[in-house]
């Protein structure tokens, strides 16, 4: 098994990966609500570089306070919190992993805006279209702010001790509001033509070359192919796999060190995270997200009322299943074969992988040339560590339920599918050992207790 | 002439500097099992050092099925002490005492979180507002939930803490008791005021066990319960003729002070009393539809034009109301009790508290919602001020705000500008808890 591809290193230009495997981003709501960092992250960072992945993407950082998806993920927008992103790439380091900063902005895909920004910016004014979130139409001054705070955030993470950094360009959030013909709706320089669309791309990109030099690890996440009509079939459909290979040449020309291929005009999108829709879960944890926007109430009605809330299930979990006859593990693969045929840099691609000869296979045949692994790793931690024992699978592999999806609205983020556990105990374990350390704990305390 | 206000309040076992504490106060700022974090530590610090003697903690579980919402400090496990410690010593730098409050919701549970989806209680109907359910606890159990306390007051006292107050008030486990409203047991625990104390006095003495008997503790109380002020069909719950026996037996138990509020629940149209601020509500009565079988009803309900007013209006009390609403409640407990009577209730003007404490209704006062507006406020009767030149309006936005947001004052009207309400709401997170150490590495330039 040692021989497999999946443990060979992974060479970007300033940067190399010990295997083929990388942490995916994935945020919980372990943090501050101003975004400061707490030791929470740091645990939960922590058990996938115990598990054996090359490298970890963080989660959603944002890069300025008004570019929040939801209060309480951890950001990089300010010098203050260097010192947190310091020790926490530290301690990832000690288990011989890599560590990239996800830097992001979610322009008006903001499920729970907070209260220090009443809206969010974007390309456009109109309305996210799931749950109606609103948004201001950004003035070129707005978009200058935006691409320095991106710079800014690349250097943070550089003082810091990263070893790169990930532009989040797709899942719908600001970067996908500029690059989409479906979204974008601007007659400026940063509207129209697909060359206008990117500019915005492309000027956070060399921004963040101006800013942190030529050596420091920098690669894009894209949306390879929108597949907005998925999420409305009235819609338009959005970029195309020719529009994004194209963006993805420029790119590369402004300074891309790698590309990271996913898809969809929006999160969550029925293509990712692919897989089934949870009604409880849902009508749970949806609750929150109400008072978040113009049609909010309106969804949480549709998931709550029998029936409709079937007819929206069968109609979010068809996309998923036609792409790949109902097997979600690689649904990305063929649009990150048509980016890697035209760029010259690495490309890793994400989309439910967890079988050790599947990841293999891909990379062999020149589609990618390493994977990323979310809602797979959340199941098992140590997923990397079983396939190099052999296991091609794990024995309770992750079951695209995404509970742990929606539960992250409100819970603690991990895998909420009680099938996977022998009892309801030992979930609820597995999830609350995040915490464990604790923040303050007896080391750090000057004197010792005295007995009662 | 030295001013009441700033005498020394001499308890048993606690000298406290002046007669102005700070009632307990939660703000989701913790981690969602329960350790506490630096934002913690910053909250209670802008009390501390605004001059209050006495700091009672966030509501404090002792025990994870009792947690009201995810997210406050608890202090249900040996690993919390460490938190603990360091809260105390930073707060005692300002020459201010802090009094955990040891609390176990019952079925009294906002957001019950992963961990317990149901709570303990006396009784096993749902709670009559929101519908959240619960299981009968069984003698064998409420054992075990005393044990518990008595558990909290030892981390506490190892902690390096100054006391405890059982929160034995506004419908949590030991209302779900007292409260001949709620209570509808058979046994030992229910039926006449005696049982229905039982448990509370048990509590008291299990403590007592555990921290010896030089040990700050006092006991919160509804004095009047007003259980039937929103829902007319309940029955009106214990009344102060019930509590002044109460209090007398809590004393006889052991606890060093009796700190008075009132109502059957939390929240309460008496407790916090002031304003029910509608839009507040439906924004963030939202996260808890799930949490009760009446919740979904409730947010529908406030949704609704004319429904949504009526039942604010029926919530509300004029703010001109709010301040010093126990006091008569707080002097029949004086007069019954040797130990001293702090009480709390909308407090913000300093001649009508040193009026409260000069009549002998009460020998301090806690003081919640008008030092979230004015932390400083202590410092503001020292230097002469009657009442902050912005006092609290009793609008509730604070409470309502908790649930999704940092707790903080949220009543625009008190700032210049919204910036500036946010700025002050925000400042709770400064320092953040990682911070450079001295001798950091210099930032590398490009």
């Amino acid at each position: 098994m040692s021989e497999s591809i999946v443990f060979t290193p992974l060479e970007f230009r300033h940067l190399t990966v010990k295997n083929r495997v990388m942490r995916s981003s994935l945020a919980g709501r372990f943090n501050n609500y101003d975004g400061t960092g707490t030791r929470v992250h740091i645990n939960w960072d922590l058990k996938f570089a115990r598990g054996g992945v090359g490298a970890i993407i963080s989660s959603n950082a944002p890069v300025h306070p008004r570019g929040i998806i939801v209060p309480n993920y951890a950001h990089i927008d300010r010098d203050e919190t260097i010192p947190f992103w310091r020790e926490l790439v530290d301690e990832v380091h000690e288990h011989d992993c890599r560590y990239l900063v996800q830097l992001a902005f979610s322009g008006r895909q903001r499920d729970i805006g907070g209260i220090v920004y009443e809206k969010g910016w974007s390309s456009t004014d109109k309305p996210e279209p799931i749950h109606g979130l609103e948004c201001i139409r950004m003035t070129k001054g707005d978009i200058a702010e935006i691409v320095e705070a991106f710079a800014q955030g690349a250097r943070r993470a550089r003082e810091a001790g990263a070893d790169g950094i990930e532009i989040h360009g797709c899942n719908g959030y600001l970067i996908t509001q500029f690059l989409s013909s479906a979204i974008n709706d601007r007659d400026d320089e940063y509207g129209g033509s697909l060359e206008n669309r990117a500019r915005f791309s492309v000027d956070i990109v060399r921004a963040i070359r101006a800013e942190v030099g030529d050596d420091f690890h920098m690669q894009f996440k894209i949306s390879a192919v929108e597949y907005n009509k998925e999420l409305f079939p009235w819609a338009a459909k959005g970029n195309t796999i020719e529009e994004s290979v194209q963006v993805c040449k420029w790119l590369e020309e402004a300074g891309v060190d790698g590309f990271h291929v996913s898809s969809g005009a929006s999160f969550p999108h029925p293509r990712n995270p692919a897989g089934e829709f949870p009604i409880e879960d849902t009508i749970r944890g949806y609750d929150t997200m109400i008072s978040s926007g113009k049609h909010t109430w309106r969804n949480y009605l549709i998931f709550r009322t029998p029936g409709l809330n079937n007819l929206f299930k069968h109609q979010w979990e068809k996309a998923a299943k036609k792409a790949t006859d109902g097997r979600i593990e690689g649904i990305n693969i063929e649009d990150a074969r048509a980016v890697k045929n035209a760029v010259s840099v690495p490309v890793v691609v994400t989309g439910g992988f967890q079988t050790h000869s599947i990841v293999a296979a891909a990379i062999e045949s020149g589609a990618c040339d390493g994977v990323t692994i979310g809602r797979p790793l959340i199941a098992n931690n140590d997923l990397v560590k079983l396939w190099a024992e052999g296991h091609d699978r794990p024995s309770n592999p992750c079951q695209y339920t995404n509970k742990c999806l929606i539960n992250q609205v409100e819970n603690p983020l991990g895998c909420y599918e009680p099938s996977r556990y022998s009892s309801h105990d030992e979930m609820v374990r597995d999830i609350m050992s995040v915490y464990d350390p604790p923040e303050y704990a007896e080391s750090k305390s000057a004197t010792k207790a005295p007995a009662p | 002439m030295t001013d009441l206000l700033f005498e020394p309040l001499r308890f048993r076992n606690l000298e406290v500097k002046n007669r102005l504490l700070r009632s307990n106060i939660a703000g989701r700022f913790d981690n969602y099992d329960g350790s506490g974090t630096r934002a913690r530590i910053n909250w209670e610090l802008k009390f501390a050092r605004g001059g209050v003697g006495a700091i009672v903690s966030s509501w404090c579980g002792v025990d994870p099925r009792g947690f009201i919402v995810p997210n406050y400090a608890a202090i249900d496990r040996d690993e919390t002490i460490p938190f603990w410690r360091q809260l105390g010593e930073e707060v005692h730098e300002h020459d201010c005492k802090y009094i955990l409050q040891l609390a176990y919701g019952g079925r009294q549970r906002d957001i019950q979180g992963i961990t317990y989806p149901k709570g303990l209680s006396s009784t096993d109907k749902p709670d009559p507002l929101h519908g959240f359910r619960c299981e009968r606890a069984t003698p064998e159990q409420l054992r075990q939930i005393a044990q518990r306390f008595a558990d909290g007051a030892r981390r506490a006292r190892e902690a390096g803490l100054d006391g405890v107050e059982i929160h034995g008030a506004n419908g949590y486990i030991f209302t779900q008791f007292l409260s001949s409203a709620i209570n509808d047991r058979s046994d030992d625990y229910g039926g006449p005021l005696e049982n229905r104390a039982r448990f509370l006095l048990e509590t008291i003495r299990a403590i007592r066990t555990e921290v010896g008997d030089d040990f700050h503790l006092q006991v919160k109380l509804s004095a009047t319960e007003y259980a039937n002020a929103f829902l007319p069909w309940i029955g009106k719950g214990n009344t102060i003729e019930d509590s002044v026996l109460v209090a007398r037996w809590i004393e006889a138990a052991g606890a060093d002070a009796i700190h008075v509020s009132a109502g059957s629940t939390f929240p309460h149209p008496v407790n916090p009393a002031g304003d029910m601020p509608l839009d507040a509500v439906i924004a963030g009565y939202d996260g808890m539809i799930s949490s009760g079988v009446h919740a979904f009803r409730n947010y529908l309900l406030y949704r609704t034009p004319i429904i949504g007013r009526l039942m604010a209006k029926r919530w509300s009390r004029p703010p001109d109301s709010v301040e010093g609403f126990n006091l008569a409640d707080a002097r029949r407990i004086k007069e019954v009790v040797s130990i001293p009577v702090l009480v709390t209730g909308g407090f913000q003007t300093a001649s009508v508290i040193r009026g409260a404490i000069e009549r002998g209704d009460c020998d301090a006062v806690t003081i919640g919602r008008p030092l979230v507006a004015n932390n400083d406020l202590p410092l503001l009767f020292a230097e002469g001020h009657d009442r902050a030149p912005r006092p609290c309006t009793f609008c509730n936005l604070c409470l309502y705000n908790v649930i999704e947001n940092p707790l903080g004052c949220y009543d625009q009207r008190r700032y210049d500008s919204r910036e500036e309400m946010i700025a002050q709401i925000m400042s709770v997170y400064d320092p953040p808890p990682f911070v450079s150490e001295p001798a950091a590495e210099p930032a590398v330039t490009h």
